[in-house]
């Protein structure tokens, strides 16, 4: 393991390394448990905390954002179309652990398929991503959040360029890439020992404990959902409780269903958009013509644990595409987020298997 | 705490007022997402306000004054288009009296702009002809809720939801329209609350209820009679409080004693147990709220008594996890009510007619207020009174009002159509001014949500040239008529409207921008406001019970050649028109998939139904009722009730046809309407 150490007061140098190249972002308090990334600038520099709990508007946004512009049409004559590219060289300080596994979900699917998406590949490319490990289990976690579950965390394994833990007295920083080994020139990191290392393993192992309140154990939902095994009248009780608000796939740090979108912007110009999108929302599968594959609410809902749950797609990216953040669990208002969905398949599974 | 991203705000869709963030990019607002902290909606929003950034980016909103010249709209300065009012305006009232000029806003206008609006009308003009344009029922309310109550508004918060053993949800369509609140109902009926769900449409959130007693239309007032009756019968009425606190028990007692349950049950279509487990349900629970719409799906005056009678009967009135939720599907319909947009109503709901309430008003604004009541919207925009000489609009789009049938015709013949807008709409077209307003993110307005939540909607970013607050429009407008109006910002009207209205007088911008808005009353001895209606103590004058009439029998009763009811709504078809929702991709996909889907428009029926009568979904049928008929295509689904043909309110030409027949304005609420259905 590239493992250094660095003491706790030296930990804003390494923001201040990362902004001679990179706009930096990092998590802010805002009201009440509301969290959210902003800028780092002069001004806000020195509020930048380790703990705190994690913004609830996904860092997707950082790759992938609720709405962007892709190119401009204009007209003069005959058809000009400019490709709009904006993607500032970023680094996110203080990204999950869970949501470093929502980056690399959408990884496979911007860049790993048959066609890579120009616009992601530049934003992914010029992110720099600071994992920071939850430790805390006051601030850091809150009560709906599942990583050990989803296997994504409290320590994100792989994916980031550098890796933060609180030891107490002393950081520990990891690095997962060339890029962020580059960093460790700087003469504030020093070795780590094996005493460095025993700390994380004690500190990872009671952080484990903690989870108590909320879990979604998928093993068996996974089983029924992949053999199909899950009956028309479970998803409808799932439905019944859904109220078609997108929610759970905006939040999600690994949903990334989109739609594009003309936007005519004066005479002769014309902008088109990518704006995310939604399974749960009825008109996502309409067809022209009117058919609509998905049209009950019990169909989407169906398609959407079965997207994150199915072993097909397990194997496909070798790694499962809830990754276990509890974000779906605050945003929905039926309370039918992974946890409660997972619970409702083994309930009503088990009931079936009794009878 | 310094942050220029992203901006805390109330979203401006429906009543529920959440808290969202929203984020900005390049002087635009980018994105939108839930506060987790907000009491009302904890994190949870619904897909309107995922979306509502999208408006202010819109290309085709208005950026300058319009003024029509010779036939055509010509983009005009400020300066012309204020002075052109002025002029105009002033030549009509000295030629036709104060009287021939009428005021009109919209239930999505600020309270700050509501406020100016019926100041300007009664100080600068001198008329009491100032309505909104929200939905005629909340009137039923505001004067049901004073009568009975004290109060016209929710008299419990949304947060405390979670706390009621029992909730009645009446008619409306809690997913549809406040999701908000529909999720926090859910969830309590998952925590254990029972749900009580009464309506002829088999909704949402009916899904999840204990007891969903689907009755025929317009049933409802049977409905409360009997659940009353059994809450009597069974000996769970809370003596202690009706004694102590109420007037009019016996009175009320004397139209229920005779209450024939079974009859009841059987004209609501329902078992008798199913309405006897509901009340008793009701009843038992130690705290039990009651939810209905003011708005879309609104009540007539006795459904709304009747309910506040089950209030009242149980103790339900100054209890937490209580009470009576009015509940505004529009973000303002309770602050503009608030703010005095209303013929015989003052800000503060005072009447008109009270002279003390109008010396009040004359001391605070320096003017004298007229004493007599003004017309009310359906006077000002039908065909059968004297016709206005002047229109002014704030926002509002009567012409695209199914309910308003004339109001184009009476706008083509004014002498001067003022509105105030953001985009082109249909009314527009009838205008001789436009001015344009700023979008939502824009600027900073209050506006006060269902639960007496008084918020800011806070500037996020800069309008482009050209627009302006509709506040100032008038403040531009009545000084140039010599009213000498000081406002610097939209706080300064704020603390004008905290001198106006009594419950606001703890208002301003820097207490609601402590936490999450504040809850009126909130006065200079209560600034935190108030969680619950009574919380300190019930009031002295207690309540009163109304004597509800109990409605005929034989009257309106389906008959073999027109054996289906007609029901008259809006619920999910109402929003597609809704200028905010046209101008989201997502949202206008959404809102518009059934008129892809039936693009000559539709009527629903149920599944058994059109099995019986061989029609297939998208076949066109036609509605016979027994002054005229209509055709329309037949949209089947399980929602609706067998024997109930659902008709949506933009479908103007079956309203006409079936429903507002010989110019009557009133809808199937008080007189029920039988049709039968052919193949067409």
């Amino acid at each position: 393991m590239r493992a250094r150490i660095i003491d706790r007061q030296d930990l804003l140098k390494i923001v201040d390394l990362l902004t001679t190249e990179y706009q930096v972002v990092a998590p802010f308090r805002g009201r009440g448990r509301d969290t959210y990334f902003d800028v780092v600038t002069g001004a806000n520099r020195d509020l930048i905390q380790l703990h705190l709990p994690n913004p609830y508007y996904p860092p997707k946004r950082y790759v992938f954002p609720q709405s962007q512009r892709l190119m401009t049409l204009r007209r003069n004559g005959d058809l000009q179309i400019e490709p709009y590219y904006d993607a500032p060289k970023r680094a996110i300080f203080g990204i999950r652990s869970c949501d470093v596994a929502g980056i690399y979900q959408l990884d496979q699917v911007f860049l790993k398929g048959l066609y890579k998406d120009v616009y992601y590949d530049m934003f992914r490319k010029n992110l720099f991503l600071v994992n920071v490990v939850c430790t805390d289990s006051e601030l850091d976690m809150d009560e709906d959040c599942f990583c050990v579950c989803a296997d994504t965390g409290p320590a994100a394994r792989n994916w980031f360029d550098l890796q933060i833990m609180d030891l107490g007295s002393e950081l520990l920083v990891v690095a997962g890439s060339p890029r962020g080994e580059a960093l460790f020139s700087n003469d504030f990191f020093r070795q780590a020992t094996p005493a460095h290392v025993e700390k994380r393993r004690e500190i990872l192992t009671d952080i484990r404990r903690r989870f108590d309140k909320s879990t979604s154990w998928y093993s068996a939902a996974i089983r029924h959902i992949t053999l199909g095994q899950v009956t028309d009248e479970t998803w409808e009780e799932i439905g019944n409780r859904c109220l078609e608000c997108g929610g759970c796939s905006y939040v999600c740090p690994s949903c990334n269903c989109f739609t594009v979108s003309d936007k005519q912007v004066s005479e002769n110009e014309a902008e088109r958009l990518r704006l995310w999108d939604s399974c749960a929302l009825s008109g996502f599968t309409r067809m022209a013509g009117g058919h609509n594959p998905r049209k009950a609410v019990h169909d989407r809902r169906n398609r959407r644990f079965f997207r994150k749950l199915a072993h097909y797609y397990i194997q496909r990216e070798l790694s499962v595409a809830c990754i276990g953040c509890g974000r779906c669990v605050n945003v929905c208002h039926g309370n039918v987020g992974m946890p409660a969905v997972v619970e409702i398949i083994r309930r009503t599974k088990a009931e079936a298997e009794q009878r | 705490m310094h942050s220029f991203n992203p901006t805390l705000t109330t979203c401006t869709f429906c009543g529920v007022g959440c808290g969202i963030y929203l984020e900005k990019s390049g002087g635009l607002i980018t994105g939108a997402y839930p506060s987790m902290s907000h009491p009302a909606n904890q994190g949870k929003i619904c897909v309107r306000g995922w979306h509502v950034h999208e408006v202010a980016s819109s290309p085709d909103r208005l950026k300058n004054p319009l003024l029509r010249v010779n036939g055509d709209f010509q983009e005009v300065s400020w300066q012309k288009a204020t002075d052109f009012i002025v002029e105009r305006l002033t030549k009509i009232f000295r030629e036709s009296g104060p009287d021939s000029v009428g005021f009109l806003n919209s239930p999505r206008c600020s309270n700050e702009e509501s406020y100016l609006l019926q100041k300007f009308a009664r100080t600068v003009i001198g008329t009491n002809n100032v309505h909104h344009g929200g939905p005629l029922h909340r009137q039923n309310t505001i004067q049901t809720l004073i009568e009975m109550i004290g109060v016209p508004a929710a008299t419990n918060s949304i947060g405390e939801l979670e706390k009621s053993e029992a909730i009645i949800v009446d008619g409306i369509d809690l997913g549809r329209q406040l999701p908000t609140i529909g999720g926090r109902v859910i969830r309590a009926k998952l925590n254990g609350a029972k749900l009580i769900v009464t309506g002829s449409r088999r909704h949402r959130v009916a899904e999840q209820a204990d007891y969903f007693l689907q009755i025929k239309p317009d049933t409802d007032l049977l409905l409360y009679g009997a659940m009353a009756k059994v809450i009597v019968d069974r000996g769970l009425v809370d003596y202690r409080f009706v004694r102590q606190h109420c007037h009019g028990f016996e009175a009320w007692l004397q139209t229920i004693q005779d209450f024939n349950l079974l009859a009841a049950a059987d004209r609501c279509g329902i078992e008798v147990e199913l309405i006897e487990n509901a009340a008793i349900a009701y009843a038992r629970a130690r705290s039990a709220a009651i939810l209905y719409s003011t708005g879309v799906e609104a009540r007539g005056v006795e459904p709304i008594q009747a309910l506040v009678n089950l209030a009242l009967l149980t103790g339900n009135v100054g209890r937490e996890g209580g009470g009576l939720m009015p509940l505004a599907e529009y973000n303002n319909l309770q602050g503009i009510c608030d703010m005095g947009v209303m013929p015989d109503r003052l800000p503060g709901y005072r009447p008109v007619s009270d002279p003390k309430a109008r010396k009040a008003l004359e001391k605070l604004w320096g003017k004298p207020v007229p004493p007599n009541p003004g017309r009310d919207i359906w006077s000002m925009l039908g065909s059968g009174d004297t016709p206005l000489r002047a229109v002014w609009i704030d926002r509002h789009n009567p012409v695209a009002t199914a309910a308003l049938c004339d109001a184009a015709q009476v706008l083509e013949q004014a002498d001067l159509v003022v509105l105030q807008h953001m985009f082109m709409t249909n009314t527009a077209k009838y205008a001789d001014v436009i001015l344009p307003l700023v979008a939502f993110g824009e600027e900073d307005v209050t506006y006060t949500s269902t639960e007496r939540r008084v918020q800011i909607a806070q500037k996020a970013i800069d309008p482009p040239p050209g627009p302006i607050p509709a506040w100032h429009h008038l403040v531009i407008v009545a000084n140039k008529m010599g009213a000498r109006w000081s406002y610097a910002s939209s706080s300064d009207v704020l603390d004008e409207i905290a001198k106006a209205v009594p419950f606001y007088s703890g208002i301003s911008y820097e207490n609601l921008g402590r936490e999450y808005g504040r809850q009126w009353p909130c006065t200079t001895d209560k600034k935190l406001g108030t969680g619950y209606l009574f919380e300190d103590g019930l009031p002295e004058a207690g309540f009163q019970f109304a004597a509800v009439h109990r409605p005929p029998d034989a009257a309106s009763r389906p008959t073999d050649d027109y054996p289906f009811y007609l029901s008259l709504g809006y619920s999910l078809y109402y929003w597609h028109r809704n200028v905010l929702i046209q101008h989201s991709e997502t949202l206008r996909r959404e809102y518009g998939i059934l008129l892809l889907d039936y693009p000559e428009g539709f009527i629903e029926i149920n599944g058994q139904d059109a099995k019986r009568l061989n029609i297939r979904d998208g076949a066109k049928v036609r509605l016979v009722g027994q002054v005229g008929s209509a055709v329309s295509t037949a949209r089947v689904t399980d929602e609706i009730r067998p024997g109930t043909v659902f008709v949506p309110y933009f479908q103007q030409e079956i309203a006409r046809q079936i429903v507002w027949t010989e110019g009557a304005r009133k809808s199937n609420v008080d007189n029920p309407v039988f049709v039968r259905v052919e193949k067409a």
